[in-house]
């Protein structure tokens, strides 16, 4: 719905001025110019068109496909909280292929890397997936577990059988150029990745509105009873479909991490993505379209931090406390005005509401 | 029972003893957005007296009910307690009045014990953390004897038929031994026995000089045991009489503002092919007991199969058999595939509150090749036909795209029957079609089963088989063509008997051991 995808937009500006104000008495206690540090932050961000595109775009990318994939599992009543491990478990397959891919043409080298890498996520969603079908253990914590368990593979993997050459740092090899996603914007750092992204986040959005296998994916996370007792869908096959899809989605960000941007496998690769997408994802209202738009905010936000870190000079311990506390105020702000919207919707339109009209829900 | 028997005694009370109160409602009006569920309705209740509240859905008694019970606020109105006017913020100041009451949905936590539901009403005794589990087990069992509505305490709310959860909801109520009683649709979902028990509890309540408010949308109840009666229509009142100054045709016209006929089967069945088949069939319910043993039926096109019973003896299990819903353990079925299935719980298995009508109407018919193209479901389509459907079946919404948690109960079930007829192309297994559905709509729903009946007389493909399992046991006589009686998993063939005695006294076999 239009009104819910641009009323949080206009929270999320209104939580940034409230932390803004927050952060800053903090920066003044700790000795730093808050001037200074939110200059950096607002002009890492959108200082430049450049920096837009390269900085905060490429950045959203991991959080829009981690968001997507904990959005349709959250929406189909799976608790994915797993994006994480299954985004390192793509990028660990991604590098292989990369490194491997030396004799394909870049037409082949890069669907096949992005292939696997889906496929690896997929497969480390699929534990989880099974435990929770087969014998009913809670995926809250069985997808957290794994993440863990990814997180030492890798560091495994770079320490050991994928180790670059030279044998000095714990990270791989550069992929080849073949599997590499070509720029799409000529003059700036923003890859083929983030049009999957977004053609992902469109493509999502249809199959739950106008599917009917999406509609039933919805039903199943609404309400299981009744979409098995009236609409004949199997909630456990649905719920699988939709934990392997989340799995899928989640292995891509990690696979179009190793390609389009690092082009090599690291320990720390990703700074959280896999849960920073949870709030992506709730932001969003688990609207797919809306998970673009929050996706490139989280990537704002990211790249500001990176710029208060090197342009300000504030330590990074700041620069990670300023971007939690901007998620917990948002989050904040969010849930309490659609509270408060809902109790405004039933005060005005008593027992029987109809949709909300745009523009004036968010008045 | 006599008056000596004596129910739980609240622990702020010592002796028993009724504070006669009269409770008076003048002009209340209450306004929903644009609807205005009360416009003027008065209600004046008498200590020792059962008052029943009639009307149709939607015709504004729940309101007024929840007006008197603290629930909302009227809007306009004065409220007057034994001649004090008083105000009331919630349900709280009502109980602080000594009002309480029994509401139509469940109010109870699932995930608890019945024990420890009704531990949660009572009152903290002086300054402890724990809950009172032994002196409440002790007052629930006394009261469960006393009124006999009889239930384990132990059991797991969530796995209770609704039938029980509606005795828990009572004795919830009772436990704190209420002034004013009020129950909205108390009998909706209980057995006949059950329902007699009950009602002969309200007497003798009143007789002890409480007042009881009694919701009912079955008049024969109702004229039973009340004193007095008020009519609403359309949120006034327009009628108050005693009880001996009414009756049942008055009361319905009164309602409705017209006379209503009762729908009846009044031809033999014209049988077209077997649709539905189960041999020797048992299956599991849902903590894994047996709930069908060994159960063989035949449904053949244009007849209506009447399976009557106790609530909990397997009626759930066998329609979701029936629907293909639920997988049996043993024996076969061989079943059609365009089936309607009206379930027994109807916000939690046969709508999703969250979505819309519209889309409610797709969960069921998305089924249909017609309403799709491709992968895509045609939406334009499915609202077409939901406002067809709404309009026809008189479910009053705001439009297809409200919510369906915002409908009154009444009109989901509309809802839910709509959709449902529209699938059943081979079988229709309805479960107490018509509960919670006031007297017009009942007919209605009833006058659209023998509708569907008698489509095999017309040539054609034919109408449905139609397996009607209902607690209610004149909706069975009225309707069924051969009646079948469902006691502990098996069937028990009546074949055309209509002989209330004798179905009654099977329907009750074997229930003696019976732990609920």
């Amino acid at each position: 719905m239009g009104s819910g995808r641009f009323g949080g937009l206009a929270t999320a500006a209104a939580a940034l001025l409230f932390t803004t104000v927050v952060a800053s008495v903090a920066l003044l206690v700790g000795g730093h110019d808050p001037l200074e540090a939110f200059g950096a932050l607002l002009s890492g961000a959108f200082g430049t068109p450049q920096r837009f595109v390269s900085f905060t775009l490429v950045r959203s990318v991991p959080l829009i496909l981690t968001g997507l994939a904990v959005a349709i599992a959250f929406r189909t009543g799976v608790w994915n909280i797993g994006a994480e491990g299954q985004l390192y478990a793509g990028a660990i397959v991604g590098v292989w292929v990369g490194l491997n891919a030396g004799d394909m043409p870049p037409l082949l080298a890069i669907p096949v890397a992005l292939a696997a890498a889906g496929v690896a996520g997929a497969v480390w969603a699929a534990v989880p997936a099974l435990m929770k079908l087969r014998l009913g253990v809670g995926e809250v914590i069985t997808t957290i577990l794994m993440n863990f368990v990814a997180i030492h593979t890798v560091s495994f993997v770079v320490h050991g059988p994928l180790q670059e050459a030279r044998g000095v740092f714990p990270q791989t090899d550069p992929v080849v150029d073949a599997v590499r996603l070509p720029v799409v914007l000529a003059g700036s750092r923003l890859h083929l990745g983030f049009l999957l992204a977004v053609l992902l986040g469109v493509g999502l959005w249809v199959f739950f509105r106008h599917t009917a296998e999406g509609f039933r994916w919805r039903a199943v996370g609404a309400s299981p009873r009744a979409a098995l007792l009236s609409g004949g869908v199997r909630p456990s096959r649905a719920m699988f479909k939709a934990f392997l899809l989340s799995g899928v989605l989640a292995g891509l960000a990690g696979g179009v991490e190793v390609t389009g941007r690092s082009y090599a496998l690291l320990e720390n690769l990703s700074p959280g993505w896999g849960y920073t997408a949870i709030a992506v994802a709730l932001l969003a209202g688990l609207d797919p379209l809306a998970v673009v738009l929050t996706g490139i905010f989280f990537g704002a936000l990211e790249a500001g931090a990176g710029a208060m870190q090197r342009e300000a000079g504030i330590p990074a311990v700041w620069v990670d406390g300023i971007e939690a506390l901007v998620i917990l105020a948002v989050l904040a702000a969010d849930r309490s005005l659609k509270t408060i919207r809902a109790r405004r919707r039933s005060v005005e339109e008593g027992a029987e509401p109809a949709e909300p009209v745009p523009g004036v829900a968010s008045a | 029972m006599t008056g000596a028997t004596t129910l739980a005694e609240p622990p702020e009370r010592t002796d028993g003893e009724a504070i006669a109160l009269s409770v008076i409602l003048r002009g209340v009006r209450k306004r929903f957005g644009p609807v205005e569920a009360l416009r003027g309705a008065d209600l004046s209740l008498r200590p020792g007296e059962v008052h029943a509240v009639l009307g149709e859905n939607g015709a504004g008694k729940t309101t007024l009910v929840n007006v008197l019970g603290g629930m909302l606020r009227a809007d306009e109105g004065r409220i007057e307690v034994s001649g004090r006017p008083v105000s009331m913020a919630s349900p709280r100041d009502a109980w602080a009045l000594g009002i309480g009451m029994v509401h139509q949905h469940f109010t109870l936590v699932p995930r608890l014990s019945v024990l420890e539901n009704l531990a949660l009403g009572v009152r903290m005794v002086a300054g402890g953390f724990r809950l009172p589990y032994g002196e409440v087990r002790e007052r629930v069992e006394k009261l469960s004897r006393d009124t006999r509505l009889r239930i384990d305490p132990d059991a797991l709310v969530e796995d209770l038929p609704v039938g029980a959860r509606q005795r828990v909801e009572i004795l919830k109520v009772l436990f704190r031994d209420p002034e004013v009683l009020i129950l909205d649709e108390p009998t909706a979902v209980l057995a006949p026995q059950e329902i007699e028990r009950l009602l002969a509890l309200l007497e003798e309540l009143a007789d002890r000089g409480r007042s009881v408010v009694l919701i009912a949308h079955k008049l024969d109840e109702v004229l039973a045991v009340a004193d007095r009666v008020t009519v609403l229509r359309q949120g006034e009142t327009v009628l108050e009489a005693p009880r001996s100054a009414v009756d049942a045709a008055a009361l319905a016209e009164a309602m409705v503002g017209e006379v209503v006929v009762p729908a009846r089967r009044s031809d033999e069945p014209e049988l077209g092919d077997t649709v539905a088949i189960l041999r020797g069939v048992s299956a599991r319910g849902a903590r894994g007991e047996q709930a069908l043993e060994g159960l063989d039926l035949e449904v053949r096109r244009g007849e209506i199969v009447g399976v009557a019973g106790v609530d909990g003896n397997g009626q759930r299990e066998l329609a979701a058999v029936l629907a293909g819903r639920l997988g049996v353990s043993d024996g076969a079925c061989e079943l059609p595939e365009r089936v309607g299935f009206i379930p027994e719980d109807r916000g939690r298995e046969a709508l999703v509150p969250s979505f819309t009508l519209v889309e409610n109407l797709g969960l069921g018919l998305l089924g249909e090749k017609a309403q799709r193209s491709g992968p895509f479901v045609r939406w334009s389509r499915i609202r077409e036909r939901t406002e067809y459907l709404l309009d026809r079946f008189g479910v009053r919404a705001s439009g297809p795209s409200t919510r369906a948690g915002h409908l009154s109960g009444g009109n989901q079930q509309k809802l839910v029957v709509a959709r449902e007829l529209e699938r059943a192309q081979d079988l229709l297994v309805a479960q107490n079609p018509a509960r919670g559905l006031d007297v017009a709509a009942e007919e209605f729903v009833h006058r659209e089963l023998l509708r569907l009946r008698g489509m095999t007389k017309t040539g054609g493909v034919g109408g449905p088989g139609i397996v009607l399992i209902s607690t209610d046991l004149d909706e069975i006589l009225a309707l069924s063509d051969r009646v079948l009686v469902l006691v502990r998993g098996r069937i028990v063939d009546m074949g055309a008997s209509r002989d209330r005695a004798e179905i009654g006294r099977v329907m009750v076999s074997g229930l003696a051991d019976r732990g609920d």
